[in-house]
């Protein structure tokens, strides 16, 4: 046969949406960004610190397990700068390095990497790091106490620890309208609800996040809180201060949709969401802690493989010996 | 290429582009003076070869490569076997090629069959013997041997992958040697049932009396036999069946047409008529002879093929990438894609990330994300018992909306290969033992 040129062998399909693990953690470092920025504001130089220090230690921390595991180098995916950012997130302005550092490594090692990496974690690796830290290090993330040499020209109180310890007595401090404007304290990146319906939003209509998760979340958590408020306005707060406060809308958004600790099919994504959601009212209201988020994503992500069992039929497949 | 579009909570849709070539008649490609045929059987030294390199053949001659062969080609023009070599195609899979230089020898002592003195009397059994290579490669074998459980029939006047006009050409323009190629088909086979697939933009559809008309209408992959099956002809294919096991039978357009010129003109035809897409997207239609290289088609219309482009056989989403600009034009052969180097989406050798993209777009409602992990695996048995490899319909819409990038589509063809293999190997063993 003549002349030989090298043509490229590949197999079907030859196509490709262009879509990416990098584009897709892009993006949402993009959605984060007006609550992280809001967060900068208002929280200064403290809270950039948490930031930088918090994204380029969780990808030093993914480079340097890829090194020791003579695994390609993953730092390039975004995932990990992403990890980064949400964990600092999560945490108060006034944080010291040190438990950022233990934060993102508990993150990054524990919660991704000794499981294989991206894809193989059975928990939220920031929501992991962060019920390590809030049990060993109670006091770091009460943003009352850590926030307490601020001066802020509102009132300054966390609304959940608030709601914890007078009961909805504490709610004329709060309405939902300036709570959504991002009047009220707590970690650098969940004041600002506004900001990340912004970026939530965004990411449902690019399609990078699972929609029935997020939606179904805000479902579970809105009925609730309904149902509580309406059972005893006294103690219980209404669904719109639940909503707007603490890690609501960061978890409905950015946490309960992480891909590998969540369902894949439609109905289980529903009952993952909705789960998760009554979950979170529930711990707030009668358990001791006063944000509920981080146990109830942890218990979501235990039942996750137990709820994604229930799947469509496979084309050709009856039901049996139909 | 089709993107990822802006709104991306929506899942992809591949449309079908409908754009008629009406009336463009395909450009036809001379004669070439040499060509390539290909058999889909190893080459084996063990067997009594029937032919060798230096042997004279004639025009229409039909040439197996051993005693006792099922696989045959039939020479489109006379001249010599000048050589006989391997073919690497998919997954190991082997077959053989056959160069043929043309030459004026005439070849004494003749005692090989010709094509021509057997088309006399239409019959399936002639049919299968010699017109299996036709254009558009019609199933005669199939026919012929599971003729009296085929109830139906259906005739594809649409191309099921895309960037293919081939089979809608013959249905727009060459409607009435369409419809009586359909009737020789029915002569043949007695099939009860004669359905035809027809895009929603052919307007003028009388004509097809007594026939189901099947209109496809929306995107990818609806034009694919088992959607077909599916959605218009409400049978359901067990896992690991065939459409042919449920008594159903496709053949395309072209070989309808080819099939009853051949009876016709007591002659076979030769004429393929391709898509064929350049990299900038432009499409042609052109008609060449089966033998043709690709690089012949593509001196004719002046495309020019670079270092690492991919050239791409049979559909964006099903084809295959051939290696080698000597392919010829095949008796299956819809359509050739170009495309550029950098228009190449590579790969990834990421674990699948549980995005939840494939299990979205999945016609069949796969749990691709855990099948991959047990093909990654190996675990064929496991893939198939309890996640429904068997099931997948070769659509390939896993593969294109990956986020990691896995080669999915490759790990499941793979599987059921392997499945095959594995099935095929049991039965020796049991004949055997
Ligand atoms: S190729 Fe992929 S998307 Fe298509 S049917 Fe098979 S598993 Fe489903
Ligand atoms: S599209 Fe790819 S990465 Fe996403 S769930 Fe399916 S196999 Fe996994």
């Amino acid at each position: 046969m003549a002349k030989r040129l090298k043509l490229i062998v590949s197999h079907a399909p030859f196509w490709h949406d262009g879509g990416s693990i990098s584009k897709m953690n892009l993006n949402m470092i993009l959605a984060l960004m007006p609550a992280a920025i809001f967060g900068i504001v208002r929280f200064g130089v403290p809270a950039l610190g948490v930031v930088a220090l918090g994204i380029s230690s969780a990808m030093l921390f993914e480079f340097l397990f890829n090194l020791v595991s003579r695994k390609p180098v993953t730092t390039g995916d975004f995932d990990a700068a992403l990890i980064g950012l949400l964990f600092a997130m999560m945490v108060p302005a006034p944080t010291p390095w040190w438990v950022v550092v233990i934060g993102t490594f508990l993150a990054v090692v524990i919660g991704k990497q000794i499981y294989g990496g991206i894809g193989g974690n059975p928990f939220n690796p920031v929501v992991l790091s962060m019920a390590i830290l809030m049990v060993s290090w109670p006091v770091f993330f009460d943003a009352d106490a850590a926030l307490v040499n601020y001066r802020f020209d509102f009132k300054a109180l966390a609304p959940l620890p608030a709601l914890k310890h007078q009961g909805a007595g504490a709610l004329y401090h709060f309405n939902a309208g300036d709570l959504i404007m991002g009047d009220q304290i707590g970690s650098i990146g969940s004041i600002f609800p506004l900001g990340l319906l912004i970026g939530g939003i965004y990411l449902i209509v690019r399609g990078y996040i699972k929609w029935e998760v997020t939606v179904s979340f805000i479902a579970g958590l809105v009925a609730t809180a309904f149902f509580f408020n309406l059972a005893n306005p006294d103690s219980f707060a209404g669904p719109m201060i639940h909503l707007f406060s603490g890690y609501t809308l960061l978890a409905a958004f950015f946490l309960v949709t992480e891909n590998s600790s969540s369902p894949v099919n439609f109905v289980p994504m529903l009952i993952y969401g909705a789960l998760g959601g009554f979950l979170v009212i529930l711990i707030r209201n009668v358990g001791v802690y006063p944000d509920g988020t981080i146990f109830a994503i942890l218990l979501i992500n235990l039942l996750n493989p137990l709820i994604d069992t229930i799947r469509p039929k496979a084309l050709g497949r009856r039901v049996n010996n139909a | 290429m089709i993107k990822r579009s802006f709104l991306g909570v929506k899942k992809p849709v591949l449309k079908y582009d409908f754009v008629e070539s009406e009336g463009k008649e395909p450009e036809q490609l001379p004669r070439p003076s040499s060509v390539v045929l290909l058999l889909d059987e190893p080459l084996d030294s063990t067997r009594i070869n029937l032919v060798k390199t230096g042997d004279q053949v004639r025009e229409n001659e039909k040439i197996y490569l051993y005693k006792n062969s099922r696989e045959y080609v039939i020479s489109p023009i006379q001249g010599e076997i000048t050589s006989i070599e391997s073919y690497p195609g998919e997954f190991g899979d082997i077959g053989t090629y056959l160069v043929v230089e043309k030459s004026d020898h005439e070849r004494s002592g003749d005692t090989k069959t010709d094509v021509v003195e057997s088309l006399a009397g239409p019959s399936l059994d002639t049919a299968e013997k010699y017109l299996k290579t036709l254009p558009g490669a019609p199933p005669f074998d199939v026919l012929a041997e599971k003729g009296s459980d085929i109830h139906t029939i259906v005739i594809t006047g649409f191309d099921p992958d895309l960037m293919a006009t081939t089979r809608r050409y013959f249905l727009s323009n060459l409607k009435e040697e369409l419809k009586e190629g359909i009737r020789v088909l029915k002569d043949l086979t007695h099939v009860p049932k004669v359905a035809v697939t027809v895009p929603e933009t052919v307007e003028d559809r009388p004509g097809f009396e007594g026939m189901q008309l099947m209109i496809i209408s929306g995107a990818y992959p609806e034009a694919l036999p088992l959607m077909i099956m599916k959605n218009h002809l409400n049978i359901t294919v067990p896992p690991g069946k065939s459409c042919v096991d449920m008594g159903v039978c496709f053949i395309s357009a072209e070989a309808v047409i080819a099939m009853a010129r051949a009876f016709r003109d007591k002659t076979p035809s030769f004429e393929k008529v391709v898509t064929v897409t350049g990299k900038d997207g432009s499409r042609k239609t052109i008609k060449a002879m089966i033998g043709t290289r690709i690089s012949e088609v593509f001196k004719a219309l002046n495309i020019n093929i670079n270092e690492n482009d991919r050239v791409i056989i049979n559909g964006p989403m099903q084809g295959f990438a051939t290696f080698t600009l000597s392919h010829p034009v095949q008796p299956s052969m819809d359509s050739i894609i170009v495309q550029d180097v950098d228009d190449i989406q590579h790969i990834s050798d990421y674990p699948c990330i549980n995005c939840g993209n494939c299990i979205k777009i999945c016609p069949a409602n796969i749990p691709v994300n855990l099948l991959v992990r047990r093909l990654e695996a190996n675990m064929f048995e496991d893939a198939a018992e309890k996640f429904d490899l068997q099931s997948c319909i070769e659509c390939g819409l896993c593969s294109y909306v990956c986020t990691a990038r896995i080669p999915l589509f490759q790990y499941i063809r793979l599987g059921k290969h392997e499945l095959l293999q594995m099935k095929a190997e049991a039965e020796t063993e049991e004949r055997n033992g």
